[in-house]
């Protein structure tokens, strides 16, 4: 070892760190796809901390800069559209990839003891997103940045005694203006990534504490070699590290794809109203949140009363903190659960779709039937989650991976 | 697993009738077909004559620079200074942000007329393609015609003369039966009714209907370009991008694939 090398290490743990979290750090030999997007979040986030930056550098906070600065990126600035792009695709290939990495998390039973610290950092992280992602979404100021923000605020509006007070101290005015767009920018590029940042390394150290699930959801540490390391793991780095190397080539190419030909993503990463600048005197004809919102707006339209919709809406996130606590199997995996568990997670899936689809289409009446439908689905399969998980007969999972 | 998530999702969608959303191109029905070509640089620059020449007056590009375009549509200065720009202190860096005084134009049309730079972004290329061939004449509105595609537009047909008048008109059109067949009579004859809402040339204006539509043409692919002047570079470059990743793909999958050795 070089002497510089040697005088870093004996002040800061560099090769422990490394063993421990990488090259001697065990994880599960054989996983299939669905573990990769952890991984693929965590590129994402580094696209969108690195593009942000450099966006923030020409954008104007201001109610009069903010839409002509972002023309002027797409326009004046040297590869400005590069970074624009790489920061609209990638706040929505995040959300993508999250929901792909929470569902694997559901279908594997990933938030089952011992894991529950990890999943609850990890829904904590997809809210600081939900939020972080509407902030960043009325920065352009464009009719839609404006509507959608008006629409969203306006929730707190709904909230009894408070609400009104609640709404002028979010935006800071009476009505959106300048001051939402620059306090807006602020929590966007400071207060939230911060969080985000902290709250992406507790999800990681409470999961290197624990140990990395499995597709069979069984324990690998049941198995020992006589150094106590687990006889179906391998170590993290290079192995695991190589295989989410490809993982990430491959997500690179569709993202690359996306973002190079259909930034626009026909209207559901960028919204064509979003090309107007904001004007508060007049209305887009349909107002509609971007994809990764839209579920949870089409259970804010299903129920009638607005406080009754937030209460929903919120539910609906709220609930899934707890899911640990609701999940009664005594196996972990969707493989070796019994058939209601199977049923039970294709309809919630197929019911989170229909409301994702739902939310981006105007109202009509058999829309909002179906949203209701849905709704109660989606609610259903965590409430009887505690019923179906403890009654129905599982198979034996294998003792060895 | 996969099985039932299959069966379940054939048997929910099969009652799942979506209604179909607000014709895109309002009275009108679906839009015409419309496809840009960026690299005609020939139909740009024609394209941004009629611009300059037609809406300039009233429609800024506020967010586009006079020098960009020149560049991008390989137009040598002194000729876009002596043909396009009619202001002698005009710079080749400067922002085209129209002649019109906003307050006078609200005076004119009631609202001021919007500025275009991303007109074929917030609506669509077709939707440009097909508004700017649907005006007709309509006395009861301020500048005598309306349009289809928008109905109660506050503009006035500025390219009529070249166009000739459009009026409303009616025709024969063959019914329709529920299944989305033409109906017949019993000798195998279309039966037909008379519908409105047609558009008709009631006066021919000084170009053709295929040359007016090439003159739409190339205006809309103009407007496509100032959208977004990057997009060829985009596409360009996308290529690059994506055939690096593809590399970069299956090295590191032959990587892995040699150290998955290690424990197979």
């Amino acid at each position: 070892m070089n002497t510089v090398f040697k005088w870093f290490n004996d002040r800061l743990p560099i090769v422990n760190t490394f063993e421990r979290h990488l090259s001697k750090h065990p994880v599960p030999k054989k996983v299939n796809f669905w573990y990769l997007f952890g991984a693929l979040a965590s590129v994402v986030l580094v696209i969108q901390i690195i593009s942000g930056i450099w966006l923030m550098m020409p954008y104007q906070n201001t109610e009069e800069g903010a839409f002509s600065s972002i023309e002027f990126i797409m326009r004046d600035v040297d590869y400005g559209w590069v970074i624009r792009y790489m920061h609209t695709t990638g706040a929505s290939m995040f959300f993508a990839v999250v929901y792909l990495h929470m569902f694997r998390g559901l279908l594997y039973g990933s938030y089952k003891k011992p894991r529950e610290l990890v999943w609850i950092f990890g829904m904590t992280i997809y809210l600081v997103m939900m939020a972080e992602g509407f902030l960043g979404y009325v920065l352009p100021y464009g009719q839609m940045s404006y509507w959608g923000a008006q629409v969203i605020i306006s929730l707190f509006g709904a909230i009894p005694y408070i609400g009104e007070s609640l709404e002028v101290w979010v935006r800071g005015d009476y009505y959106i203006s300048g001051s939402t767009v620059s306090r807006f920018f602020a929590l966007h590029v400071v207060a939230l990534p911060l969080m985000l940042i902290a709250l992406v390394f507790m999800h990681l150290v409470a999961l290197h504490e624990v140990g990395a699930g499995n597709p069979e959801g069984i324990d690998i540490e049941e198995h020992l070699d006589e150094d106590g390391v687990p006889l179906d793991s391998v170590p993290f780095f290079p192995y695991k590290v190589l295989n989410a190397l490809v993982g990430i080539g491959v997500f690179m190419t569709v993202f690359s794809i996306i973002m190079f030909f259909f930034p626009e993503a026909g209207g559901y990463f960028i919204e064509k109203a979003n090309f107007e600048e904001a004007n508060p005197l007049s209305t887009p004809e349909h107002i509609a949140p971007v994809w990764y919102y839209s579920p949870y707006y089409a259970m804010l339209r299903a129920v009638p009363d607005k406080l009754g919709g937030l209460i929903v809406m919120a539910g609906a996130i709220a609930i899934l903190f707890v899911v640990p606590w609701l999940d009664r199997s005594k196996v972990n995996s969707i493989r070796y659960k019994g058939i209601f568990s199977k049923i039970a997670i294709s309809l919630f899936a197929i019911s989170f779709l229909t409301l994702g689809y739902l939310g981006t289409v105007p109202v009509t009446e058999l829309r909002t039937l179906m949203s209701v439908i849905c709704t109660a689905i989606y609610f259903l399969f965590f409430f009887l989650m505690p019923i179906y998980t403890s009654l129905e007969t599982t198979k034996q999972p294998p003792k060895r991976l | 697993m996969i099985k039932i998530f299959i069966i379940i999702f054939s048997v929910y969608f099969a009652p799942c009738v979506f209604s179909a959303v607000s014709a895109p191109c309002g009275d009108y029905g679906e839009c015409d077909d419309y496809s840009y070509d960026l690299y005609n640089n020939e139909s740009l620059q024609k394209g941004l004559a009629t611009y300059i020449n037609y809406c300039y007056g009233c429609h800024s590009l506020k967010y586009s620079r006079w020098g960009r375009i020149a560049a991008d549509l390989e137009i040598p200065e002194e000729i876009l200074f002596e043909n396009l720009i009619f202001n002698q202190e005009t710079k080749p860096g400067d922002l085209m942000t129209g002649s019109m005084i906003k307050r006078n134009a609200e005076e004119w049309f009631g609202v001021a007329p919007p500025d275009l730079t991303l007109v074929t972004r917030s609506h669509s290329p077709e939707w440009v393609y097909t508004y700017l061939r649907t005006f007709y004449e309509d006395d009861s509105k301020q500048y005598g015609v309306n349009n289809l595609v928008y109905p109660g537009a506050a503009m006035p047909n500025v390219l009529s003369h070249l166009q000739g008048k459009q009026i409303l008109g009616c025709k024969e059109v063959p019914v329709i039966a529920s299944n989305g067949g033409v109906k017949r009579d019993e000798n195998r004859n279309d039966i037909t009714e008379e519908k409105c809402g047609y558009l008709q040339i009631k006066e021919s204006g000084e170009l053709t209907q295929a040359g007016f539509d090439d003159l739409i043409y190339d205006l809309t692919n103009f407007l496509v370009y100032v959208g977004e002047p990057a997009k060829r570079d985009r596409e360009r470059i996308g290529w690059y991008v994506i055939f690096f990743f593809i590399i970069f793909t299956a090295l590191s999958s032959l990587l892995y694939r040699e150290y998955q050795k290690d424990y197979h």
